[in-house]
């Protein structure tokens, strides 16, 4: 009781500096989110296709690997199934299109042969998804009622040629979308800052030298008044990450309640517990309080810059990229990515963002390791 | 009398260095012990040893007739402790403080607020209940420190030299507060290098040095080990040197320092030194004012035992 009660004297101590913190974060999460709305130009940009054909490359077979070529980016993968689905995993390929063998004969035969694919579900895919369906929709029409196959490519590619200019609709509100990813990548310089300051600022207080030593030789079990900071920091931490929640719920409103707004309310808090074990971390590092502006400063603002919180993280030049894939915060971020343009839901699709959450509770785990074998010799000296 | 506490062979080693060398001693109720020693002579560290904060190489200690643990919540309960440095929380109000410290021994909210005034009076800091530590002086600082240790109304207590470098007025405030504590029933353990608050305070002293007990008992005792037994000091204006060897020269006299106009001259023991004195300097026809007779002190004692003076 006297721990906690002395955590909120402390917290409220500084109160004035934390609200002004906050209230600063929440005025660049702001600006942040209006300004960088163009950013989202991926609308235009081209579903990177990965086109792996068994069929001899002639007539119509030829006919629509040109047509996907022309609308899509190509990659070049080698025909295995570990590298391709690595590329799908990394993002590196959006969708991939199987053409089997026989298309050509089977297609002009109306047999209706079958074109298997692999996509990432994401709105890039679904682009590509759209292109091979409409290419295979137009292509049966023609078909169906021409004999000749160099006539029905001219009458398809006729067709298609007229239809470029036609919208490419998605049933997803990318542009409310793309704000949460905003807010919540602008959320991991918040929670990470607002983490590591308190919990620096408490702990240094209690783990004082002088402090301890004066708390060990009462009679209240140490055991006890550490756990009693464990729980006070802990629903700190919890409280800071639901104020963040509601301030999403009225920022961006509706969006929230959806499927995408649900994941990322889960990324953040999962991304929260590991904050709070990094400030564990750091607090048992540090030996003044002096340097604790400095720690949130490095920690909170080089974690946001390197991974992409503020800028996006196709601009970042892909030496930062490596880096920061030592860092939390990437994976983090990454999932608030991947659901920016994230169409479908289901196994195949959330594998990416299962394994990014996983990452973070690893990091979590590690740092729990770090500190307590730093407490641990820290005691030891004494 | 009751034992409080019981040091039986206390051996602590740093790497290359005996900070506590074999030391035992005994506390007993309702008294204040002075451990006194210079810098480094191992007073902390036999504090610390005692309270279960230091892994110890050898010894036993019992407090209140138990074996002393770290996990001897029942001892500690009744065990106030001042260490050496000053230990507050710099976010927290002087009553904030001890508040704090008080409440890791006393749950209950209304004794807590009782106790916490009663410690607030004894160190008379009524005036700064709601100051920072930062705006608090040196010995204001002292002064808080020691309400945060006492303030839970122990049996025992340590306190480790709780007033270096602090101003007279504050130091005089400290002992007068000690005292009461005494009086109010505590026994109290107080390590100090000024002789001087020993003497004031103290019932029993242990001297040591290099973490060995070089001499114990109370002051009456201590100080019949001094190779002195009186000092006479006299102002004299511009002595002449040939005078100064013939004093030295007198039966009994140890050493005869002559500064700033006062001689000094320490006798070993005898009696009728001062008549002797006052007759030499009659004899010679030498003016003199401002005669008197000193008692050793500890410092002669130290002195004595250890050939160097106890504060450098
Ligand atoms: N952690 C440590 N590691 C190594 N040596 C130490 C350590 N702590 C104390 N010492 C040494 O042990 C000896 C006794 O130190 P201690 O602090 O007990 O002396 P003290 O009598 O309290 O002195 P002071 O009057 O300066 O407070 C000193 O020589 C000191 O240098
Ligand atoms: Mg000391």
């Amino acid at each position: 009781m006297i721990v906690f009660k002395t955590f909120l004297k402390i917290l409220n101590k500084n109160k004035f500096i934390i609200i002004m913190y906050t209230a600063i974060l929440i005025f660049f999460g702001g600006m942040n989110m209006s300004t960088n709305d163009k950013s989202t130009n991926f609308v235009t940009s081209k579903p990177d296709v990965l086109i792996i054909n068994n069929d001899e490359d002639i007539g119509i077979t030829k006919n629509l690997i040109d047509y996907i070529k022309s609308n899509s980016n190509i990659i070049d993968i080698k025909n295995d199934e570990d590298a391709i689905n690595d590329a799908l995993f990394y993002r590196d390929v959006n969708y991939i299109i199987y053409i089997p063998t026989n298309f050509r004969s089977y297609f002009l035969e109306n047999k209706n042969p079958q074109i298997e694919i692999k996509t990432t579900g994401d709105y890039q895919a679904s682009l590509a998804e759209m292109m091979l369906e409409r290419y295979l929709k137009v292509a049966n029409i023609y078909n169906s009622i021409l004999d000749n196959e160099d006539d029905i490519i001219e009458s398809i590619n006729n067709t298609l040629s007229k239809e470029v200019k036609a919208e490419i609709t998605s049933k997803l509100d990318t542009d409310s979308l793309s704000k949460v990813t905003l807010f919540y990548n602008f959320s991991n310089y918040s929670i990470l800052a607002g983490c590591v300051y308190v919990i620096c600022l408490i702990l240094s207080s209690f783990k004082d030298e002088k402090i301890r030593k004066r708390t060990i030789i009462s009679s209240t079990n140490y055991k006890k008044i550490n756990r009693n900071l464990l729980i006070s920091n802990s629903l700190f931490a919890l409280i800071l990450w639901f104020f963040y929640v509601i301030l999403s719920l009225v920022l961006l409103g509706d969006i929230m309640f959806s499927i995408h707004g649900l994941i990322c309310i889960i990324n953040s808090f999962i991304f929260t517990i590991c904050a709070l074990t990094l400030a564990f971390l750091l607090a048992n590092l540090i030996n003044s309080k002096d340097a604790i502006n400095g720690i949130v400063n490095v920690v909170a603002l080089g974690s946001s810059f390197l991974c992409g919180a503020f800028v996006p993280m196709e601009w970042l030049p892909d030496s930062v990229i490596k880096i920061a894939h030592f860092l939390p915060s990437y994976w983090y971020i990454k999932t608030n990515e991947l659901l920016k343009t994230m169409e479908i839901f289901n196994f195949d699709t959330m594998k990416p963002i299962i394994i990014n959450m996983a990452v973070i509770i690893l990091f979590s785990i590690g740092f729990i390791i770090i500190t307590n074998y730093f407490s641990r010799k820290k005691q030891k000296f004494a | 009398m009751k034992k409080i506490i019981e040091v039986k062979n206390l051996t602590k080693e740093y790497k290359n260095l005996k900070a506590v060398d074999n030391l035992s001693f005994e506390v007993y109720q309702g008294e204040i012990l002075g451990l006194l020693g210079p810098n480094g002579s191992g007073k902390s560290t036999t504090i610390n040893s005692i309270l279960s904060l230091l892994n110890f190489s050898n010894g036993s200690i019992k407090i209140f007739g138990s074996e002393m643990n770290p996990d001897s919540y029942e001892i500690k309960k009744n065990i106030g402790v001042v260490f050496q440095d000053v230990a507050l929380f710099e976010e927290l109000t002087a009553y904030e403080n001890i508040d704090y410290f008080c409440g890791l021994y006393i749950k209950d909210k209304k004794i807590r607020q009782k106790y916490i005034e009663d410690a607030i009076e004894l160190v008379g800091l009524n005036d700064f209940k709601k100051f920072y530590p930062k705006q608090l002086s040196g010995g204001l600082l002292r002064r808080l420190n020691i309400a945060c240790g006492i303030a839970h109304k122990p049996k025992l207590i340590f306190l480790d030299e709780p007033t270096v470098a602090v101003d007279p007025q504050s130091r005089n405030n400290i002992l007068d507060g000690i005292k009461k504590l005494r009086d109010n029933g505590a026994t109290i353990i107080y390590t100090t290098h000024y002789m001087e608050e020993v003497e004031i305070l103290c019932n029993r002293v242990i001297i040591i040095d290099k973490g060995k007990v070089l001499a114990s008992g109370t002051l009456d005792e201590l100080k019949a080990l001094s190779l002195i037994e009186e000092k006479i000091s006299i102002e004299v204006n511009d002595l002449d040197l040939k005078y100064i060897e013939e004093i030295k020269q007198f039966r009994n006299v140890d050493e005869v320092v002559y500064d700033d106009n006062h001689l000094i001259i320490s006798y070993e023991k005898g009696k009728n030194n001062i008549i002797k004195l006052i007759d030499y300097l009659k004899d010679k026809n030498i003016t003199y004012n401002n005669l008197y007779v000193m008692r050793p002190t500890l410092n002669d004692v130290f002195l004595s035992l250890t050939g160097k003076e106890l504060r450098d």
